[in-house]
């Protein structure tokens, strides 16, 4: 075995080091999750007990308590993930309607100010989300939409919107433009080409564009902090009111993370490579 | 796609309305006066919806915060007046916003620092395609994962000083027993950098990884040949190869670390005292917690001021990158 990756003796000890280095990483980058999901399954009592306990009978009951609004709370946390999921799928729909016609004419060949509106576009990106907080807090208390969906949906899907429409413009720029032409020389109106052969051939990319949104969406804390009191209120917000004034339910705090963290981590994981292509604009194929 | 591209562009060159004819014989399909008209009208009309809304959450925001940056509006004190510069004096020189600046700046540069180094330490093992790599890979995204403002709670748990595992367990190896890591400065800085290199490293690596799994390998056998030794190989073969990949990740990863809000809200709050107060914080704090909102929108002018000086980076390094033949 001599490939340019394993030849000498020194590369092979570098290979080994750096091997030990990453998984030793991965090691230790798990006990935080670990930690979680193992204290919320332990019975009560013993959540946070020093020193920690390994060996213990797994209980759903703090899942059981949480949902049900149990210790202290006022509503069950299931209707916190229910704000939460509508409103990530809500601004998922939104910025998808959005951007696909918008990506479709920043595809157009004969579209001459596309270079400078599709770099306007990504520039939104850089935009600080504190610093439109403030005015977003004062519109949306001037159009009376404080705690309510919309207060969250239509901001979370403006600032997907910049790598939504990177995604699918750079998908729409990989198909082979004569099957564009083909139609248009059949008489098609670019409507009928967007809706008949773009859309199909982009539902690819339309997913991993769609889950991106919904992952950035499910775990935004700034917007949800600021712009929703109890209607509306998402998942990571209502978590942090878990440390209360009447001390800390370790156990309830942890199931309510997993379970906010749960369909994310699967998510991810199962369309690893999409994500990070996605998140880095498709720099990363 | 090179091909076909070559109509359009003779077109953009010619430029102006007389291009049009050519515009006609080259596109092919195009048709008289009206469909020429359409050409120019259409995309602005498939734009419109998500330029509106764009407009409306980003320019909007802007427009306002450099009004309300001159003003003394408070959101309970009813109208105020105009101020002129106060505000901006205010902003640089009260010393717990000069305070903020200057940490989040220091936290930025830190992190991307940290984060590229041990990413592309990282993804150089991880990048050789095995089946534990596969694994790897799946095990490497999973802080990516977590939520950053439940990532930031369960640091919190395991950092609390009386029933932490963090605290149990250095104390068992004989350090810091039952120390308060968020209560000193130097420590909670320690662990907020810590938490931020532990969710955001993952995306690097991957980036990276993704990167030197699409290098040929025929220059690394050339130069092997030619008895390269691997300190060479890698610093004149893979590092330049890799220049496009790093530059990317730093330069997302800088604008991303800029927007960190949940880990310092959650974990520390700013404090110990105003110790880890960034801007975002300050801003935050001033903004929705005072409701001061001239004097947080002077912050949010300054502070867009500075992260804008990333756009041309960032369209240059992306747009190039995505579309080879425009940018």
């Amino acid at each position: 075995m001599s490939s340019p990756l394993t030849g000498t003796t020194g590369s092979k000890v570098r290979g080994v080091v750096g091997r030990a280095f990453l998984w030793l990483w991965l090691v230790i980058g798990l006990i935080p999750i670990l930690f979680m999901l193992l204290t919320s399954i332990k019975p009560a009592g013993i959540a946070n007990s020093i020193p920690p306990v390994w060996l213990f009978t797994p209980t759903v009951r703090n899942y059981a308590s949480v949902l049900s609004g149990g210790s202290g709370h006022s509503e069950g946390f299931g209707q916190l993930l229910f704000n939460s999921a509508v409103v990530s799928l809500g601004a998922t729909v939104l910025a998808i309607v959005l951007a696909v016609p918008a990506a479709y004419a920043l595809s157009m060949r004969a579209f001459r100010a596309r270079k400078r509106v599709s770099g306007w576009i990504l520039s939104t990106y850089m935009f600080p989300p504190i610093v439109a907080v403030i005015p977003i807090f004062v519109f949306v208390g001037q159009l009376g939409l404080m705690d309510t969906y919309a207060a969250l949906i239509v901001p979370y899907a403006a600032f997907n919107l910049p790598i939504v429409i990177w995604i699918l413009r750079s998908s729409i720029l990989q198909l082979p433009f004569e099957i564009q032409e083909a139609a248009m020389v059949d008489g098609a109106s670019s409507w009928n080409v967007l809706r008949r052969i773009i859309l199909p051939l982009l539902v690819p990319a339309i997913a991993t564009a769609a889950v991106l949104t919904i992952v950035l969406s499910w775990n935004e804390f700034l917007f949800a902090l600021s712009l929703t009191r109890s209607d509306a209120k998402t998942a990571p917000v209502g978590l942090q009111e878990f440390t209360g004034m009447y001390g800390t339910d370790w156990g309830n705090i942890t199931a309510a993370a997993t379970m906010i963290v749960a369909p994310i981590l699967v998510l991810m994981v199962v369309l690893r490579r999409q994500m990070v292509a996605g998140l880095s604009f498709g720099a990363v194929k | 796609m090179e091909t076909t591209a070559t109509p359009s562009r003779s077109v953009r060159k010619v430029g102006g309305v007389g291009s049009a004819r050519r515009q006609h014989s080259g596109a092919g399909p195009v048709s008289g006066r009206r469909r020429r008209d359409g050409a120019r009208v259409v995309p602005w009309i498939y734009l419109a919806p998500a330029m509106i809304v764009l407009l409306a959450l980003t320019v909007a925001p802007a427009v306002f915060i450099f009004y309300s940056a001159f003003r003394n509006d408070n959101i309970l004190g009813g109208v105020g007046r105009f101020v002129g510069f106060d505000n901006f004096v205010q902003a640089v020189t009260d010393s717990s916003n000069q305070h903020s600046f200057l940490v989040t700046i220091g936290f930025v540069v830190v992190v991307v620092i940290l984060e590229m180094v041990l990413g592309f330490a990282l993804a150089l093992p991880l990048a050789a395609q095995t089946p534990a790599n596969r694994v790897g890979a799946a095990l490497m995204l999973l802080p990516f994962a977590v939520t950053p403002a439940v990532a930031a709670m369960i640091f919190k748990q395991l950092l609390n000083p009386n029933y932490g595992w963090v605290g149990y367990y250095l104390g068992e190896l004989g350090i810091a027993k039952g120390a308060d890591l968020l209560g000193n400065p130097t420590t909670a800085w320690m662990m907020l950098v810590i938490l931020d290199v532990w969710q955001w490293t993952p995306f690097i690596t991957l980036i990276l990884m993704a990167g030197l799994q699409a290098q040929p390998i025929e220059p690394r056998e050339a130069a092997l040949v030619d008895g390269a030794t691997p300190w060479q190989m890698f610093r004149h073969i893979t590092l330049p190869a890799m220049a496009p990949f790093i530059a990317i990740a730093a330069v997302l990863r800088t604008i991303q670390a800029f927007k960190t809000f949940d880990p310092f809200k959650i974990l520390t709050g700013g404090g110990p005292g105003e110790s880890t107060e960034i801007i975002n914080l300050g801003i935050f704090r001033v903004g929705l917690q005072s409701f001061n909102i001239g004097l947080a929108c002077a912050m949010g002018v300054l502070f867009l001021i500075v992260l804008s000086l990333f756009v041309p980076v960032m369209l240059r390094l992306i747009g190039r990158r995505a579309d080879p033949e425009e940018m």
